[in-house]
C-alpha cells in the first residue's frame, strides 16, 4: 500500500538567490487518484518567513495550525517577529517531540535574516531533522524529479526574477512528471522590502 | 496527608498588605549592597564580599553568576535563597527556550521566567517567597540603540521605540539591567543598587549616571559607588565584580564553528578587581 | 524536550497495520572514525545525509558540539544525533556550570548510554565521543542500544569497515597530532570513496587540553564541475494567470497577515474555476 506521504499528493521547493529567496508549491489534493480539489495551496506565512508543508493533508492543516499557535504566542510574548532560523529550530523540535508518533510532514522554510537580509532556506524529515542547504530544497512526492530540476537549472545569484522563472520552471517540469502532483502552483518571491506571491498556470491532468 | 492542608502562607492583611512580602523586602534590605551600571557598550554588576569572620576562605565562594553566556545576576538578601534560584535560572533557560529554539533566551525573556518562579512563591502552598532581590544584566544580540531604524524587520515598532528613548530592551539588542523583587516585579534601570545601603547608593547613581556612559566608566562609577557604602576594607577579595561586554572569541574554547561568538558576560578575577581599585 | 510525545502513535501505528509504510527519517549512512595521538584526540566524519537512496544534503555536519573540549561524530538516524548530543550538550553545560568543573568524558558517555539504553535502541543514534578533560584525553563508541566501547582508534557508520580497513593497515602508537588528522581524513576518504552511504567532504575535529579545533571540508575531493553555459531563462518564460505584493510593512503590523474577503475579493485567490 501507498506510504502517507503519497496519499494526498503534492510538492512543494525553495531556493536561494541574489538576496531574495523563492519558494513554490503546487496546488493539488487527492485521494490516491482521484483529484479532489486544484486549490490546496501548501505554502503558509509566518510573519514575513513562508513554511511549505508536503504530505498527508490532514497533518499539514495539523502543522501548520499548531505552529501558528506557536508563533503567535512567540510574537506575543516575545514582541518581535520570529526569524527564519529561529522558526527553522522551532519546527525541528516540535517534530521532534513526536519522534515516536511523527507527524507525516515534509516542511520546507524559506525567508531572509532579519538581522544582515540574509537568504535562508532549510527542510526538515518527518522527525525534524534540518536540512540546512545553500542552494534549494525539495519536499513532496515529486522530490526526485524535482532534485533532478534543481541540479539542473539552479545556479548562484540569480535575480528575484530569474529565480522566479527557474523555480517555476523546475516545479511545473517536476510536477508534469508525477500523477499525484501539479493542477497548478503558487510561487512566492521573497525580497528585502516586498513578497511577490504568484499564480502559474499548469496542466490540469 | 501533608499536601491537603498546605495553604499559602502570604496572605492579605486587612490593609490590603501581603507581609510576607513585605517581610521578604526588609530581609532584602538588610542584606549586602549591590549595585548595576548599564553603558553604551556592556553593563557592570558589583557587590561586597563580605565575610564575618577573617578565618572564611573568600576566594571559593561568589556571588555574581553567570546564567547564560550573555547573562549574569547578583542579588542582594539571603544567600541560599539566591542559589536556588541561580539553578531555576539556568535550567529554565534550557528547558524553556535552548531545548526549543536552539538559541539562548533574551535578557527580558529570562527575567520574566524568573520572575515568575518568584511570583509562585508567593502564592503557591507551603512555602515563603524568596528572600532576595535580583539584579539580571544581559546583552541580546539585534540591532543596538544607537543604529538608527533603517530598511529594517520593522521599521513603525522601531520608530516608537526611539521616540520612547527607550535604550536595549525586546525590540532591540544591546545591553539591559534588569531588578527583580520577591513579589515577582521586575523594573528595567539604567542604574540602580538594591540591599541595606540601595537608598544611598541610588542617590550617588543619580548624581554619576551620564548618558552614553562607557563600559569602563560604569565599572568606575560602580566602585565609587561600592567606596560609599562599604564598611570593611576594598580589595580583590571583598569587592566582585561582574561585566557583560564585548564578546570573548578565546574563552569559547573552540574554534573554526561558523558564527560562534564567545560570551560577552564575565565576573572579574580578584587580581583584575584589584587593578581598577588601584586606579580609583 | 525529553519528554516525547506519543499521542500520534496508536494513529500511525493503525495505519502500519494497514499496510502502510514507515516514513523513512534522513539517515547518515555515513563513515565516522576516531583516533588518540599524542596530546590529544581527532575525529572526523563524512558529509553525506541520505533519505533511501536519495543524497538528501550534500554537505550536512556530523560532528556535533558537546561542550567546547568535547565533541561528537554521529550516524544512524540524523534526527536522533542532532537531538541526542543537543540534550547531553545542554545537561552537561547545566552539569559544569553547577559544579564549577570542566565535564569529563566519560561522564558524557555515560549519559549517552543511560539516555539510549532507556530507549532499547529505538533512538537510532550511533556516536563516536570523543574529548579532552582534567583526567585527559578520551575516545569512546557509544551504539544506539547503550553499549560503549574505549579504544585508540575506532570506525562507525555504513562506512566503517572501509575506514577501519585504513586503520588497520596504517596505525601506530604514540601518533603526532598532524598524522592523526591525515590517519582519519583518509580513513574516511576510504568511506567517501567505496561505500555508498558516505560522500561529499571530510569533516574533522582536533581536540587538546587547550582547545578544539573544527575544520569544516578539511578535505572536498568532490566539487561539482562549474557549468559551461546556463539554463536561464528570459523574463516571462512562465505564464503568470495573477501576482499580488505583500510590502514588508504590511507583514511588521500583523501577527500573520491573512487574506480576508473584505467584498473585494482579493486577486490572487480568485482562480478557483478554470476560465
Amino acid at each position: 500500500m501507498s506510504s502517507p506521504f503519497s496519499i494526498n499528493g503534492g510538492a512543494a521547493v525553495a531556493m536561494v538567490g541574489k538576496d531574495c529567496v523563492a519558494i513554490a508549491c503546487d496546488l493539488r489534493l487527492g485521494l490516491q487518484s482521484l483529484t479532489v480539489s486544484n486549490n490546496y495551496p501548501k505554502i503558509f506565512p509566518y510573519g514575513d518567513v513562508y513554511l511549505g508543508l508536503t504530505g498527508l493533508a490532514t497533518d499539514i492543516s495539523t502543522v501548520s495550525d499548531l505552529l501558528r499557535y506557536k508563533v503567535n504566542m512567540y510574537r506575543l510574548r516575545e514582541e518581535r517577529a520570529i526569524s527564519p532560523q529561529t522558526l527553522a529550530n522551532l519546527v525541528s523540535s516540535s517534530l521532534y517531540e513526536r519522534r515516536f508518533g511523527p507527524y507525516f510532514v515534509s516542511p520546507v522554510i524559506a525567508g531572509l535574516n532579519h538581522k544582515d537580509g540574509k537568504p535562508f532556506i532549510c527542510g526538515f524529515d518527518s522527525i525534524g531533522c534540518i536540512d540546512f542547504a545553500k542552494d534549494f530544497i525539495v519536499s513532496g512526492t515529486a522530490s526526485d524529479q524535482l532534485f533532478g530540476m534543481c541540479e539542473g537549472l539552479w545556479e548562484p545569484d540569480l535575480g528575484p526574477d530569474e529565480l522566479f522563472e527557474t523555480i517555476s520552471q523546475a516545479l511545473l517540469s517536476a510536477v508534469d512528471r508525477d500523477a499525484l502532483s501539479g493542477w497548478g502552483a503558487h510561487v512566492y518571491i521573497i525580497e528585502k522590502d516586498k513578497v511577490t506571491k504568484r499564480l502559474l498556470k499548469g496542466r490540469q491532468d | 496527608m501533608a499536601d491537603r492542608y498546605s495553604f499559602s502562607l502570604t496572605t492579605f492583611s486587612p490593609t490590603g498588605k501581603l507581609v510576607q512580602i513585605e517581610y521578604a523586602l526588609n530581609a532584602v534590605n538588610q542584606g549586602v549592597t549591590a549595585l548595576g551600571i548599564k553603558a553604551t557598550n556592556g553593563i557592570v554588576l558589583a557587590t561586597e564580599k563580605k565575610s564575618s569572620s577573617p578565618l572564611i576562605d573568600a576566594s571559593s565562594s561568589s556571588k555574581i553568576s553567570l546564567i547564560t553566556p550573555n547573562i549574569g545576576m547578583v542579588y542582594s538578601g539571603m544567600g541560599p535563597d539566591y542559589r536556588v534560584l541561580v539553578d531555576k535560572a539556568r535550567k529554565v533557560t534550557h528547558t524553556n527556550y535552548k531545548r526549543i529554539y536552539n538559541e539562548y533566551p533574551p535578557t527580558r525573556i529570562l527575567v520574566q521566567d524568573v520572575a515568575r518562579v518568584m511570583q509562585e512563591a508567593t502564592q503557591s502552598g507551603g512555602v515563603r517567597p524568596y528572600g532576595v532581590s535580583l539584579l539580571i544584566a544581559g546583552w541580546d544580540d539585534g540591532i543596538e540603540p544607537e543604529t538608527k531604524a533603517g530598511e529594517d524587520a520593522e521599521p513603525e515598532a522601531e520608530k516608537l521605540a526611539v521616540k520612547s528613548g527607550k535604550t536595549g530592551g525586546i525590540l532591540k539588542g544591546g545591553p539591559s539591567l534588569y531588578q527583580v523583587d520577591p513579589s515577582g516585579s521586575y523594573f528595567p534601570w539604567k542604574a540602580t543598587a538594591i540591599g541595606k545601603s540601595a537608598t544611598s547608593a541610588k542617590t550617588f547613581l543619580e548624581k554619576r549616571y551620564t548618558e552614553g556612559l562607557e563600559l569602563e566608566d560604569a565599572i568606575h562609577i560602580a566602585l565609587l559607588t561600592l567606596k560609599e557604602t562599604i564598611e570593611g576594607e576594598m580589595n580583590g577579595e571583598t569587592v566582585e565584580i561582574g561585566i557583560v561586554g564585548p564578546p570573548e572569541d578565546k574563552l569559547l574554547g573552540y574554534e573554526g564553528v561558523e558564527g560562534a561568538v564567545g560570551p560577552r558576560f564575565r565576573v572579574l578575577s580578584s587580581q583584575e578587581v584589584e587593578d581598577y581599585l588601584t586606579n580609583l | 524536550m525529553g519528554g516525547f510525545d506519543f499521542s500520534n502513535h496508536s494513529r500511525n501505528a493503525a495505519l502500519h497495520a494497514q499496510g502502510f509504510p514507515l516514513p523513512t527519517a534522513t539517515s547518515t549512512g555515513t563513515t565516522i572514525v576516531g583516533c588518540l595521538f599524542d596530546g590529544g584526540v581527532v575525529i572526523a566524519a563524512d558529509t553525506r545525509a541520505t533519505s533511501g537512496p536519495i543524497v538528501a544534503d550534500k554537505n550536512c555536519e556530523k560532528l556535533h558540539f558537546i561542550t567546547p573540549q568535547i565533541w561528537c561524530a554521529g550516524a544512524g538516524t540524523a534526527a536522533d544525533t542532532e537531538f541526542t548530543t543537543s540534550l547531553i550538550s545542554s545537561n552537561l553545560e547545566l552539569h559544569s556550570l553547577s559544579t564549577g568543573r570542566q565535564p569529563r568524558v566519560v561522564t558524557c558517555m555515560t549519559m549517552l548510554k543511560q539516555h539510549l539504553f532507556r530507549y532499547q535502541g529505538h533512538i537510532g543514534a550511533y556516536l563516536v565521543v570523543a574529548g579532552c578533560d582534567p583526567t585527559g584525553a578520551h575516545l569512546f563508541t557509544v551504539h544506539a542500544h547503550g553499549s560503549t566501547d574505549k579504544l585508540p582508534y575506532v570506525t562507525m557508520g555504513s562506512g566503517s569497515l572501509a575506514a577501519m580497513s585504513v586503520f588497520e593497515t596504517a596505525w601506530k602508537g604514540n601518533m603526532t597530532r598532524q598524522g592523526a588528522v591525515d590517519l582519519c581524513s583518509e580513513a574516511i576518504k576510504a568511506g567517501i570513496f567505496n561505500d555508498l552511504g558516505s560522500g561529499s567532504n571530510v569533516d574533522v575535529c582536533i581536540i587538546t587540553p587547550e582547545k578544539a579545533t573544527l575544520l569544516r571540508n578539511h578535505i572536498t575531493p568532490n566539487e561539482r564541475e562549474k557549468k559551461m553555459r546556463d539554463y536561464r531563462f528570459k523574463k516571462g518564460t512562465t505564464a503568470v494567470l495573477n501576482q499580488k505584493i505583500i510590502t514588508r510593512a504590511d507583514i511588521s503590523k500583523y501577527v500573520t497577515v491573512h487574506e480576508l474577503d473584505d467584498g473585494t475579493p482579493v486577486a490572487a485567490e480568485k482562480m478557483d474555476v478554470d476560465t
